[in-house]
């Protein structure tokens, strides 16, 4: 054994003394270094200024929407939080890009999210490259198409949240899933797209399909299961998208559909141990429209609006015993946001979110309240809607500041009570490496 | 659906020649003068916009979707705006690795090939300086690589493609002796431009670029550089500042004013000025708006 080493190292010595320089790696003849995939990284940063504390802040609620909107209510301790959550400093996220050909029949795409509270694989799919007639594959983990702005990731949006309307029903990372996606590109003068995705359907806010088992069962080895079964893939959404010019100005409309099962289990919470099992349709319709006057100057309207059904069965678990009755709940929203790109720096926005329709039915009768048993029960007429104003500066295409001004009245405490929340965020945004051009 | 799906796909069954979507207009004209009636050509970038910044429009995305064959400028200078149109096209043939795609810088020695890149050097080309059409000798060698393309995507005409590249040539050549007259008394004198985009314009007549009025490229004009250009203008003397179409002229006014050298608007492509309509109007126009 030592003589193998020492000759390898005198062999490696003599070799080195002829080549003292290594060569480039073009001519070293197993070099694989040039089907480097393309990488990158983009940093996101803020410093943010709640007027409400963050311990505060993780007990408000949209009442009867959401639950523990900014983030940290426990569940199952896998404790997610939103982004520029915090007072003070957040890292948002360093997302590591990668992307490459993987032969002439498709192409890979990975996205690892690493953030303080540990490495996510937010997108890792593969596209077809090859299909002929308009058609393309992907599966993985993917984020759907469904509407506008859930296929965008956080560092191309115009603001440094999501919308309210997005955030309440999809939670922080929107529809987000495992599953195939099917898309096809008429042969047409004018765009139109319409795509197909059948995903495993684990969103925590508003879909699901793990069993909910009875808290009070007697044998916890063979509890009650709440609920039909349900076997996965549980969620499919459908749309159509479109697009055409007039002279300066592009106008994009969509149509989206998403019908899934719900199984959403809140029995660990100590507050609130509730769950709800039952179907989900959500139905989206957006629209955005871009007017450019130069190669650098334009003014884009981008907007939104979600409604979303579900129905099924709520269950309460007061001191052992449980309660289930029939729930239905129809909720919508929307957002609407207006942005002015003065030229290659600067840009300035406003958006307005709402959500205006939150129906609940318990039991066969409409409700007036959300939680007749709360303080000040919050009446399910209330409107609950945000205010916000961005400016940026880009000082290349790859860095960008942003302060953002948020106006929040659509949150509330335990005991029905209207809690403001303003915010000042000072986000920076940084990219590195190869990243690749983005869609319209 | 059988007669309504027959009724769509009738219209492309009705041309029989090649849908060629290119990426720039001057790549169109090039294009249909050697494919003529068997071509049509596809552009779709504007010829007044800033090349390194199209927006990448949905409705580019239908017309790559019924493409032919695809021809770029190449150089990283649609790194910006063309992938994620061809990602969307989902159309093989005008994915980069298809025999219908042709990516032009591949054919042409580039000037201005950085030794190392770094992005806090600005927004530099990895391959060298990619707007290299600008050089009116340079259109021959694309036009032949563009004849060779055709007739090897579509060898049924292969002759047609090749009578009409001679012609081309002729023609062509014949323009170059003119333009070249018109530049003749410029030889080694010096120009500033705002971006850099005129290298192989100032190869081909023998102009020396002193400076760009961005600090760096694709980053904004600053104060500090300002000065620092206006004090080089001072002491160096070049004739003329030259400026694209897609910039605001603002601080190249104001150069100007200050040290009395004039502004030379210089259109980039076919479209960048209404009067540009064709590629012999583009160098008409380069060629001869100096002397004015």
């Amino acid at each position: 054994m030592n003589k193998i080493l020492l000759l390898s190292t005198l062999t490696s010595a003599a070799l080195f003394a002829v080549a003292p320089v290594v060569k480039p790696a073009q001519e070293r003849t197993f070099s694989q270094s040039q089907f480097m995939p393309d990488m990158s990284a983009i940093v996101d940063f803020s410093y943010v200024n709640h007027s409400i504390s963050d311990a505060d802040l993780q007990h408000l609620s949209i009442p009867g929407v959401t639950e523990g909107f900014y983030g940290s209510h426990d569940h199952g301790g896998n404790s997610e939080s939103t982004y520029n959550a915090n007072n003070g400093f957040n890292l948002n996220y360093v997302e590591l890009v990668l992307s490459s050909n993987v032969d002439p029949y498709f192409s890979v795409d990975a996205v690892f999210h690493f953030s303080p509270e540990g490495v996510e694989v937010e997108e890792g799919y593969f596209t077809t490259t090859a299909l002929e007639n308009g058609f393309r594959i992907r599966g993985g983990k993917l984020l759907s198409e469904f509407g506008r702005i859930n296929q965008q990731h956080h560092h191309f949006w115009d603001f440094g949240n999501a919308p309210l309307v997005n955030e309440a029903f999809f939670g922080t990372q929107g529809i987000n899933e495992l599953g195939m996606q099917l898309q096809w590109v008429a042969p047409t003068p004018m765009y139109l797209m319409l795509g197909a995705e059948a995903l495993q359907g684990t969103n925590e806010a508003m879909f699901g399909n793990a069993q909910i088992s009875d808290p009070n069962s007697p044998d916890p080895e063979d509890p009650t299961i709440l609920g039909e079964e349900i076997t996965a893939p549980s969620l499919f959404v459908g749309y159509v998208k479109s697009s055409f010019d007039v002279g300066s100005t592009t106008i994009l409309p969509g149509l989206s559909l998403a019908q899934g099962s719900s199984r959403l289990d809140h029995f660990e919470d100590a507050e609130h141990a509730n769950a709800f099992a039952g179907d989900s349709s959500v139905y989206g319709a957006d629209l955005t429209v871009k007017h450019f006057f130069n190669s650098y100057s334009f003014l884009s309207w981008q907007s939104e609006w979600i409604m979303r059904n579900m129905d099924g069965t709520g269950y309460h678990n007061d001191a052992g015993t449980l309660q289930g009755s029939p729930l239905e709940k129809e909720q919508a929203g929307y957002y609407a946001q207006l942005v002015y790109a003065y030229d290659q720096n600067w840009r300035f926005g406003v958006r307005y979110d709402s959500i205006y329709l939150n129906d609940l039915t318990l039991d066969g009768i409409s409700q007036t309240v959300v939680d007749p048993e709360a303080a000040n029960p919050v009446s399910t007429s209330e409107d609950f809607d945000r205010y916000s104003v961005m400016s940026e500066y880009h000082l290349s295409e790859f860095s960008r500041i942003r302060l953002e001004y948020n106006h929040n009245t659509a949150l509330y405490s335990e005991d029905g009570d209207r809690q403001n929340l303003d915010t000042v965020m000072l986000q920076f945004n940084l990219s590195i490496g190869a990243h690749a051009a983005h869609d319209f | 659906m059988k007669p309504l799906l027959m009724l769509l796909l009738l219209p492309l069954s009705l041309f029989a020649h090649l849908n060629i979507v290119v990426s720039y207009p001057y790549i169109g004209a090039i294009t249909k003068a050697i494919g003529k009636d068997h071509v049509d050509t596809i552009v779709l970038a504007q010829g007044n916009w800033d090349p390194h910044f199209i927006v990448p429009r949905p409705s580019l995305i239908s017309k790559l979707r019924s493409a032919d064959a695809l021809i770029m400028n190449g150089g990283q200078l649609e790194i910006g705006w063309l992938p994620p149109l061809i990602k969307r096209a989902n159309n093989p043939k005008t994915i980069p690795s298809a025999p219908t795609f042709l990516d032009l810088s591949r054919h042409i020695s580039f000037l201005q090939k950085p030794k190392s890149l770094d992005r806090a050097q600005g927004d530099v080309h990895p391959d060298g300086n990619p707007h290299f059409h600008l050089n009116p000798n340079n259109i021959l060698i694309l036009a032949q690589t563009i004849a060779t393309f055709l007739s090897s995507i579509d060898s049924e005409h292969q002759a047609i493609y090749a009578t009409n590249l001679k012609q081309f040539e002729q023609d062509w050549r014949a323009h170059l002796t003119q333009w070249q007259k018109n530049m003749a008394s410029k030889k080694g004198m010096k120009v500033i431009q705002f971006h850099d985009n005129l290298a192989y314009f100032n190869q081909a007549y023998g102009l020396e670029n002193i400076g760009t009025l961005e600090p760096l490229p694709g980053i904004p004009p600053s104060s500090r550089h300002t000065m620092e250009i206006i004090e080089r203008i001072k002491r160096q003397k070049p004739y003329c500042i030259f400026h694209d179409v897609y910039h605001s002229t603002k601080t190249a006014q104001y150069i100007s004013d200050k040290t009395g050298i004039p502004v030379i608007l210089m259109p980039h492509d076919i479209g960048a000025l209404e009067s540009i309509d064709s590629l012999v109007a583009l160098f008409d126009y380069l060629t001869t708006v100096q002397a004015k």
